[in-house]
C-alpha cells in the first residue's frame, strides 16, 4: 500500500537508508516547520542527511481523522511540568509530535514579522534587537510564501506591505464578524488570509474544502505542513527521515566538536547516528531540553551553554479568546479557523502606556475546544454547560495575539521526573511582567469592543497563551545568546540550532512562516559554507545570498503578486 | 419555565425521554456516514458502538465519580439508551495513563488527582450531610459541587489544601466535555456538522445550513429551575472571565 501524504501525493519510495556507522553530513533532530525545510534543502544540495523524528511518519489517509478527539496523537502528549505565575498549557495547542511537527496542527496563519520586530530594543527600549534585519529575511519570506504557498489579500497593508501568490479564501461566518466589528470602529482588517492554505489546487495538492478541521491535521492536503510541502522532495532527493527516534543526547568529541546523536527507537533500544554536524530543530521546549540533557565534561550546565542562557527567554504570545453570542446563526465550525485579522495595533503607541502591541485574529474552536473555553470564560457547568453549548452555532470567536517580551525568568529547565525513555522531562516556568499585563488588558478590551461593535448580544473572554518561541536565542553577543544569526552555537562549531527556539523576540505575528524562512536561510548558509562546517572552527558571518534553485517542484514563480 | 422545587431527581424540567435534545430536530450526523472517509468512520463508529469497561477505578470510586458526572454534565433529559458515556471514557484515560502533555507544578499526577478528589468529595458529603455523596439529594450534591466550582470548598477538606481545587475542577470539566461533545449524538444536539471530509462545506456565510444540515428550530429547553448549575442571569454574566481561566493556548 502506498504511503499517502494527502489524497493525491504518495511518499517517494524507496527511501534511502543510511547506516548508523557511516557518518552522514548532517543529523537533524526534529522534522517540524524548520527541520522539514532543512532536510529538503540539504538533500537537494547533495548532502547526506538523516533527520530524526520522535513521533510517527504519518500516512494522512490512514492515520488522520476528521474528528477532534481522534486527533489527540498529533500532539506532544508526554509529560512536562508547567509553573510560574501564569503557567502555560502545553500539549495540544503548541507542540506537535510526528513528521511535520507543529506544522501538522497549526492554524496556518502566515503573516510576516514587521521590520520593527527586528529592532525592538533600538526603537522601543525593550527586549533585544535581532542580529539581522527584516530586509535580510525578506527574500526568504517571499520564497516561502511561494513554496508552501500562502493565500491572502493582494494588498496586506501593515509592516512591509505585500501581496500573496494565491488568492484570498471566501469569508466564513467568524471572519464576517471580525470584518464587520473592525469596520464599525474604523479599524482596518483583511480577510481570506494570509494563510498557508490553498485557495486553488497546487501540484498534487487539492484546494481547501472549508471543513474547519485545520487543527486536527489537514487530510485534504490543502493546508501546508512540511510533511506534504518539503518532506516528499527531501526523500526524492536522497534524504532520510527516521521516525520513532527520540534523541536523548548529542555526543561531544574531545576536540570540542559533536560527532553524532544518541537516540531511542520505539522498542526502547538505544542507537547512535554518527554525523559530521548536528542541527537541533526540536522547537522551544525540546531543543533546550536536549541541550540540557546533553551536559558533559566541559559543558556541565548543558551543551553550548557557556552563556547560561539555554532555556531562558522563552516566550508565548498572549492569546485571549473573546467569544460573542449573536441572535443570528454563525456556524463557526465552517471555513478555516484562520482567515481574517487586523494588525492595526501591532506597533508601539506611546499613548497606550506599554511597549509593542497585538493583532486580532479569527479563531474557530470545534465543539470540544469551545466547551473547554466556556468552562474558562463563563464558568459553565452542569445544565448551564448543556444550555450554552446548544447555542454553539450562535457564537463567534476572535483571538488577541499579543507580544509578550523576552524575560530571563521565563524558562525551560530539567525537572526531577523522567519520561518513558528515562530522560529528565522539561519544567517550564512562565511569569507575566508589567508591560505584558498592560498589553493584555488593553488588547482584550479592544477585541471585546470589536465583538460588541459586530452586534454581539453577549461577550465573554478567556485568558490564554498561544505559540512558543525562544529558549535558545540567537544574538550577536556570545555571552547573552546561544547561537549566531545562522543558528550556529557559539560554543560548538559544528552544532546548530534552527527552529522557533532561536527567536530573540516574537512580535504579534504567528511564528510559523518566520521559522520556515529562517530555516531556508540557514540552509543557504550551510550550503555556501560547504565542507568548512565539518572541519573549520572559523565563524564566517557573511551573508550566503539567496538560492532560488532549491525549491520543491511546482513552487517556482517569478515573484509575489502585489497590487500597490 | 415551570417552577419545580428541589429536592428531586433532576429531570430536565418537563423535558424527559428525549431522543434528541437541542434545536435541530431530525438532524443526524451519523446519517451522513456515507460521506465520511474510512478512517474517520471507523473512529466514530467505535465510539458509538463500543463502550469500554471500567478498568482503572475501583467499584466505589466509579459509583461516586459517576454521581459527580451526572451533576457536572447532566443528561436526565435524554432517553434511556440515548445517554452519552462519560465515566468509561474518563476511566479509559486513567487506565492508559494518557496525558494531555503537561501537569501543573502544584498538581499531583492525573490519576492521583482523581483519587484524592473522589475521597475529598465523599468526606465533604459525610461531614456536611452525614450521608454518602451518592445518596444525597440532587440539590445537596449540587451544593457541594458548586462550592468546588466556586473555589471555596464547603465544608473545608484538607485535600484541597494539597491540591488546588480550581485546577482539579477544570480537569474534571474538560474530561467530561471531551467525552460528551466528541459523541455524534451531542453533535446532533448542538447542530455541529461533524466529520466533513471529503465532502466539505459550501455555504460558509450567514450561518446557512448545508442541504444535509437542518436549520435551527428553537423552543424552551427547560432544565430543573432551581438547579445551581444553570447559567446565571444574562445580565450577571461576567464579561471579564471566570476564575477558571487557564494558561491554555490556541
Amino acid at each position: 500500500m502506498a504511503h499517502h501524504l494527502g489524497p493525491m501525493q504518495t511518499l517517494p519510495s524507496p527511501m534511502r537508508r543510511f547506516s548508523e556507522n557511516e557518518a552522514v553530513d548532517y543529523c537533524i533532530v526534529g522534522v517540524g516547520s524548520a527541520g522539514g525545510i532543512l532536510v529538503q534543502r540539504l538533500a537537494r544540495a547533495g548532502f547526506r542527511v538523516v533527520a530524526l523524528e520522535a513521533g510517527p511518519f504519518w500516512d494522512t489517509e490512514k492515520d488522520w481523522v476528521s474528528d477532534e478527539k481522534g486527533s489527540h496523537e498529533l500532539y506532544w502528549n508526554d509529560l512536562r511540568i508547567t509553573g510560574g505565575t501564569h503557567p502555560l498549557a502545553l500539549g495540544a495547542n503548541n507542540s506537535g509530535k510526528g513528521v511535520g511537527g507543529g506544522s501538522v496542527h497549526w492554524a496556518a496563519f502566515a503573516p510576516r514579522f514587521h521590520p520593527s520586530d527586528f529592532r525592538v530594543h533600538s526603537e522601543d527600549g525593550v527586549g533585544v534587537d535581532w542580529p539581522m534585519s527584516y530586509w535580510d529575511l525578506k527574500p526568504y519570506y517571499e520564497l516561502l510564501e511561494r513554496e508552501i504557498p500562502v493565500a491572502g489579500p493582494a494588498w496586506f497593508p501593515w509592516g512591509d506591505p505585500h501581496g500573496h501568490p494565491y488568492g484570498p479564501h471566501p469569508l466564513g461566518g467568524v471572519g464576517a464578524v471580525l470584518v464587520r466589528g473592525c469596520t464599525k470602529l474604523g479599524i482596518r482588517s483583511v480577510a481570506g488570509g494570509p494563510v498557508a492554505i490553498l485557495s486553488a489546487s497546487h501540484g498534487d495538492r487539492p484546494h481547501c474544502i472549508y471543513r474547519g478541521f485545520c487543527l486536527q491535521g489537514c487530510k485534504v492536503g490543502a493546508k501546508a505542513s512540511t510533511l506534504i510541502t518539503h518532506v516528499p522532495d527531501a526523500i526524492a532527493r536522497g534524504g532520510e527521515i527516521r521516525a520513532h527516534s527520540m534523541a536523548s543526547r548529542i555526543s561531544l568529541r574531545e576536540d570540542g566538536r559533536v560527532n553524532g546523536v544518541v537516540y531511542i527507537d520505539r522498542e526502547g533500544k538505544e542507537h547512535f547516528q554518527k554525523a559530521r554536524a548536528v542541527i537541533v530543530a526540536g522547537y522551544a521546549i525540546e531543543s533546550p531540553r536536549l541541550l540540557l540533557n546533553s551536559a558533559c565534561p566541559g559543558h556541565r550546565r548543558g551543551l553550548a551553554n557557556s552563556s547560561g542562557t539555554v532555556g531562558k527567554y522563552l516566550m508565548a504570545q498572549a492569546g485571549n479568546v473573546v467569544a460573542g453570542r449573536f441572535e443570528e446563526l454563525i456556524r463557526l465550525y465552517k471555513a478555516p479557523p484562520a482567515h481574517a485579522l487586523s494588525e492595526e495595533f501591532y506597533e508601539t503607541d506611546s499613548r497606550r502606556g506599554f511597549a509593542r502591541g497585538f493583532a486580532v485574529q479569527t479563531v474557530g474552536p470545534l465543539p470540544v475546544a469551545f466547551a473547554k473555553q466556556m468552562v474558562a470564560a463563563m464558568g459553565a457547568w452542569g445544565w448551564g454547560m448543556r444550555r450554552v453549548m446548544m447555542d454553539y452555532n450562535h457564537w463567534a470567536t476572535i483571538g488577541v495575539l499579543g507580544e509578550i517580551l523576552p524575560w530571563e525568568d521565563n524558562r525551560v529547565e530539567l525537572a526531577e521526573e523522567k519520561d518513558q525513555h528515562g530522560l529528565q522531562v522539561a519544567k517550564v516556568t512562565f511569569n507575566l511582567h508589567d508591560n505584558d499585563k498592560k498589553l493584555i488588558e488593553f488588547g482584550k478590551n479592544r477585541a471585546m469592543e470589536i465583538m460588541w461593535a459586530a452586534g454581539a448580544k453577549q461577550v465573554v473572554q478567556e485568558s490564554r497563551f498561544a505559540h512558543l518561541v525562544g529558549g535558545v536565542r540567537m544574538g550577536s553577543d556570545p555571552s547573552l545568546s546561544v547561537v549566531d544569526k545562522f543558528g550556529r552555537t557559539y560554543d560548538v562549531p559544528n552544532l546548530f540550532v534552527c527552529d522557533g527556539s532561536i527567536l530573540p523576540t516574537q512580535g504579534s505575528a504567528n511564528p510559523g512562516l518566520t521559522i520556515q524562512a529562517l530555516a531556508a536561510r540557514t540552509a543557504d548558509y550551510l550550503i555556501k559554507q560547504g565542507d568548512a562546517i565539518f572541519h573549520s572552527n572559523r565563524r564566517d558571518l557573511t551573508e550566503p545570498g539567496i538560492r532560488y534553485d532549491l525549491s520543491p517542484p511546482y513552487t517556482r514563480f517569478k515573484g509575489n503578486p502585489r497590487i500597490a | 419555565m415551570s417552577r419545580k422545587s428541589f429536592p428531586h431527581r433532576a429531570s430536565g424540567g418537563e423535558l424527559r425521554n428525549l431522543e434528541q435534545p437541542g434545536y435541530y430536530l431530525g438532524y443526524s450526523t451519523l446519517a451522513q456516514q456515507k460521506s465520511w472517509d474510512e478512517a474517520t468512520k471507523a473512529v466514530v463508529r467505535e465510539r458509538v458502538g463500543k463502550i469500554p469497561p471500567i478498568r482503572y477505578l475501583s467499584r466505589e470510586q466509579a459509583v461516586l465519580l459517576d454521581a459527580v458526572i451526572d451533576r457536572v454534565l447532566p443528561q436526565d433529559d435524554r432517553a434511556e439508551g440515548r445517554t452519552i458515556p462519560i465515566l468509561s471514557i474518563l476511566d479509559t484515560r486513567l487506565y492508559k495513563n494518557s496525558l494531555n502533555g503537561f501537569r501543573y507544578e502544584d498538581m499531583p499526577p492525573d490519576r492521583e488527582a482523581y483519587s484524592l478528589a473522589i475521597q475529598a468529595i465523599e468526606e465533604m458529603a459525610q461531614m456536611r450531610f452525614a450521608k454518602s455523596f451518592v445518596n444525597l439529594t440532587v440539590d445537596r450534591q449540587e451544593m457541594i459541587l458548586k462550592s468546588l466550582h466556586d473555589g471555596k470548598p464547603d465544608p473545608e477538606n484538607s485535600i484541597w489544601r494539597r491540591m488546588p481545587v480550581q485546577r482539579f475542577w477544570v480537569m474534571l470539566m474538560e474530561d467530561c466535555v471531551t467525552a460528551y461533545y466528541s459523541h455524534p449524538w451531542a453533535w446532533d444536539e448542538i447542530g455541529f456538522g461533524g466529520p466533513a471530509y471529503p465532502r466539505g462545506y459550501m455555504r460558509l456565510e450567514n450561518g446557512l445550513p448545508e442541504p444535509w444540515e437542518k436549520d435551527e428550530q428553537r423552543y424552551a429547553w427547560n432544565t430543573p429551575p432551581d438547579s445551581l448549575s444553570e447559567l446565571e442571569d444574562e445580565a450577571a454574566h461576567p464579561t471579564h472571565g471566570s476564575p477558571h481561566g487557564r494558561g491554555g493556548c490556541h
